[in-house]
C-alpha cells in the first residue's frame, strides 16, 4: 500500500474521534462516572493500591506514568482519541484483509475498510461505555480486530514471531485490564483454539500482558458480591426486549448511559434495519468465502451474547460461578461481552456495501477498473453512513454530555496542602458514598467522586455501589477493599447523609486510630458545621470541598509500602512488551498489519 | 458496471449519498433532541452508581 493508502486508517479513525469527542477534546478534565482524570495522578499511590481487587491496574498506572510528563487532561484526550483511532484503523485493516487479501488495494476495498472503521467505532456499544466513562474497557475494545488480525497471522509465523505480534496487538487490552483481556480472549479463543500451538501462544500472550492486575488478584483474596448479577445484568433500552437490545449492540445495565434518543421506537427501528443490512451482509460473505475468521468470529459473537444474556434469564448460574470462584466477577456486566457481535456487524456491513456496489462477484473481485453504476455507488455511500444516521446521540461529545470541566481551586489547593506533607496518615473521603453530582460545568453529572484518585497517599472511600431499581428501590453491591469496611465500621456513617454518627468529640481517636490524617468532604454538606472538635482543624474550605487534618498526636499511621508483587509483575510485562517491540522491528513489518489474512 | 462513467460523475454519486445521509442524521438528530428518554439525576445528597 502506498503511504496515502497506509495513512487513510488511522485518518478515518482521527476524523471519527473528532466527530464523536467534539467539546470533549478541549482543555479541561470530562469527568463521567466510571471516567476519572485528576491533575497529576500519583503512580506511587496507585501501585500500592487499595485491599481488594486491583481494578485500577494497570489503566490507572499507565495514566499516572504518562502525568509525569502531560498535563492530565491532555493525557485523558490521547487516551479517548485513541479509542476511536485504534478502533477504526484495526477495523479499517481487518475488513480489507479478510475481504481483499494480499496485493494492490483497489478502491473499493478501501471503501469497505472505511465502512467497517465507522461501524466498529459507531454504535451503542461504544457510545453506552462512553456515557458510563469506562474508557478503559473500551481501549480493550478497540485492540479487539487487530488481537483476531495477530491470532489468524499465527498460523502463518514461527512461534516467537507470532507470539511478539499477538503481544503488540494485546497492548490496548493490557492498559484496559482485566475486562479488555476477557473480551480479547473471547475474540481469539475460537480461532486459536483450531491448532494447539496456537491455542498455548494465545494463552501465554495473554498471562504475560495481565500479570499486573492477575497476581495480586490471585494473591489478594479479592471477593466478589455476587448482587451485583442482578445489578449489572443487561437490561432493555429498545422497545425491542433485552434480546433484541443486545442485538442491536445496547443494552448497558445503567439508563443513564443510554445515548440521547437512542431508545426512540423510530431511531430503533432505523437502528436494527442497519443491524439486519450487516447481519446479512456477514452471512454472504461467510458463505462465499468459507472463512475460517467467519466461523471463529461467528463462534466468539455467539459466546459473547450468550454470556450477556446469562445475567438476564439465568442469573442462579452467574451466581454460582462466582460463589465458585470470584474471579467469575467481570462476567456480571454481561453486555460487554456483545462486543464480538460488534465487529462482526461491522465487518459484515462492509461486505453488504460492496456486495451493493456489485464489485465481489462469486469468488473472485470484478475486473480492476470497471466503476459501479452511479445508482450503486449513491446506495453504497448512503448504507456506509448509515452507522452515524441511526445513532446520532453520540455526535459531538454524546450531544455535549462530555463536557469537560476545570477542578476548582479549593480542591487544587486540598491536594497541593496534602502533597506537601511527608507524614504518614490516610485520606479518608466522606460522605460516605462512592459517587457524587458534580455541579461544575453548570449541570449535575453523576462521577466517580475525584477525591478518590485526587491525593498521592492511601484513600479510604465508600467503594459500595449502590444502584437504583426500576421500582425505586436500590440493590446495594459490596465493595472490595476491606480497610474501607473497618473504617464503616468505626466512625458509622448516616445512610441519608453519608457523614460519621460517631461522637464528634471522639472522632479525632477514632479517625486517629484508624490511620486518618486527613478528613476530606467532597460535597455540599448543609446543617451543623463538621469536625469542630479539638485535634481538628480546617485547612481548605470551598463549597463543595473541605479539607480537615487530624492532630498528629492522634494519628497512629506508618508509611504506606509498595506492592513488590505489582511492581514485578508490571516489570515482567514491560519486558515482555520491549521484547515484542523488537522483534516486530527486526522483521521490518507491523505486528499490526494484515497480510496473511487469506 | 460501465466503464465509460467519468470520474465527475462519481464524485457527484458520493456527494448525492453523502447528502442523503447528512439529511438522514439531522432528522435523526432532531428526534433524538426532543426526546426525553435519556433524563439526567436531580440534585440530592448522595447518588446512585446508576439507575437501571
Amino acid at each position: 500500500m502506498g503511504v496515502v493508502v497506509r495513512l487513510l486508517p488511522w485518518v478515518l479513525g482521527l476524523l471519527i474521534a473528532l466527530m464523536a469527542l467534539g467539546p470533549a477534546l478541549g482543555p479541561g478534565y470530562v469527568l463521567r462516572y466510571d471516567m476519572v482524570f485528576v491533575p497529576g495522578l500519583s503512580l506511587t499511590t496507585v501501585v500500592a493500591g487499595a485491599d481488594g481487587f486491583p481494578r485500577a491496574i494497570p489503566s490507572d498506572a499507565v495514566v499516572a506514568a504518562l502525568s509525569m510528563f502531560l498535563p492530565g487532561d491532555v493525557v485523558q484526550s490521547l487516551f479517548l482519541t485513541a479509542v476511536f483511532v485504534l478502533g477504526a484503523a484495526g477495523a479499517f485493516r481487518l475488513a480489507v484483509g479478510l475481504l481483499h487479501g494480499t496485493g494492490p488495494v483497489p478502491v473499493v476495498a478501501l471503501a469497505g475498510g472505511a465502512v467497517a472503521g465507522l461501524a466498529y467505532t459507531w454504535n451503542p456499544f461504544v457510545a453506552e461505555r462512553l456515557l458510563l466513562g469506562q474508557w478503559a474497557a473500551l481501549l480493550g475494545y478497540a485492540g479487539l480486530p487487530w488481537v483476531l488480525a495477530a491470532v489468524v497471522r499465527l498460523a502463518f509465523l514461527p512461534a516467537s514471531r507470532g507470539l511478539a505480534g499477538l503481544v503488540g496487538a494485546l497492548a490496548p487490552a493490557a492498559v484496559g485490564g482485566f475486562s479488555s483481556v476477557v473480551l480479547s480472549a473471547l475474540i481469539a479463543g475460537p480461532r486459536a483454539l483450531r491448532r494447539w500451538r496456537d491455542a498455548g501462544l494465545v494463552l501465554l500472550a495473554l498471562a504475560l500482558v495481565s500479570l499486573p492486575w492477575l497476581l495480586p488478584s490471585l494473591t489478594g483474596g479479592a471477593e466478589t458480591d455476587p448482587a451485583g448479577v442482578e445489578a449489572f445484568a443487561a437490561r432493555a433500552d429498545t422497545p425491542f426486549g433485552t434480546v433484541g437490545s443486545l442485538l442491536l449492540l445496547g443494552g448497558v445495565w445503567n439508563s443513564g448511559a443510554v445515548p440521547p434518543g437512542y431508545g426512540e421506537p423510530v431511531t430503533a427501528a432505523a437502528r436494527s434495519l442497519v443491524v439486519a443490512v450487516a447481519l446479512l451482509g456477514w452471512v454472504w460473505w461467510s458463505w462465499r468465502t468459507r472463512h475460517a475468521v467467519a466461523v471463529g468470529l461467528s463462534v466468539s459473537a455467539g459466546l459473547g451474547l450468550s454470556i450477556a444474556l446469562l445475567g438476564t434469564f439465568a442469573p442462579g448460574v452467574l451466581v454460582s460461578l462466582i460463589d465458585l470462584w470470584p474471579g467469575f466477577g467481570p462476567l456480571r456486566d454481561g453486555q460487554l461481552y456483545v462486543a464480538p457481535f460488534a465487529l462482526l456487524q461491522a465487518l459484515g456491513l462492509s461486505a453488504a456495501v460492496l456486495w451493493s456496489l456489485g464489485v465481489l462477484r462469486g469468488t473472485e473481485w470484478a475486473p480492476s477498473g470497471e466503476i459501479p453504476g452511479l445508482g450503486r455507488i449513491v446506495t453504497a455511500v448512503f448504507l456506509g453512513l448509515a452507522p452515524v444516521m441511526v445513532l446520532p446521540g453520540l455526535l459531538w461529545g454524546a450531544g455535549g454530555r462530555l463536557e469537560p470541566v476545570e477542578y476548582p481551586s479549593a480542591w487544587q489547593e486540598a491536594q497541593a496542602v496534602v502533597s506537601a506533607d511527608e507524614r504518614p496518615g490516610a485520606v479518608l473521603v466522606l460522605p460516605w458514598s462512592a459517587y457524587r453530582g458534580l455541579e461544575w460545568s453548570g449541570e449535575t453529572v453523576v462521577t466517580l467522586d475525584p477525591a478518590t484518585k485526587l491525593f498521592d497517599r492511601r484513600t479510604l472511600w465508600n467503594d459500595d455501589l449502590r444502584i437504583g431499581t426500576p421500582d425505586g428501590g436500590a440493590v446495594s453491591v459490596t465493595g472490595e477493599d476491606t480497610r474501607a469496611r473497618e473504617v464503616a465500621a468505626l466512625l458509622e456513617p448516616a445512610p441519608k447523609t453519608g457523614l460519621p454518627t460517631v461522637d464528634p468529640g471522639e472522632s479525632p481517636e477514632v479517625l486517629g486510630s484508624l490511620g486518618v490524617r486527613y478528613v476530606v468532604v467532597s460535597a455540599p454538606v448543609e446543617g451543623e458545621p463538621l469536625f469542630t472538635a479539638d485535634g481538628l482543624s480546617v485547612l481548605v474550605e470551598g463549597r463543595d470541598m473541605l479539607l480537615v487534618e487530624v492532630a498528629d498526636r492522634y494519628v497512629d499511621a506508618e508509611p504506606e509500602g509498595g506492592h513488590g508483587l505489582v511492581v514485578l509483575a508490571s516489570v515482567i510485562t514491560l519486558g515482555t512488551f520491549l521484547w515484542s517491540l523488537i522483534i516486530v522491528a527486526r522483521i521490518g513489518s507491523s505486528s499490526m498489519g494484515h497480510s496473511g489474512m487469506r | 458496471m460501465r466503464k465509460e462513467i467519468p470520474v465527475i460523475k462519481v464524485i457527484a454519486a458520493c456527494v448525492i449519498g453523502a447528502a442523503l445521509a447528512g439529511g438522514a442524521t439531522v432528522v435523526a438528530t432532531n428526534l433524538a433532541t426532543e426526546s426525553t428518554a435519556t433524563a439526567e439525576p436531580v440534585n440530592e445528597t448522595l447518588y446512585n452508581y446508576g439507575d437501571r
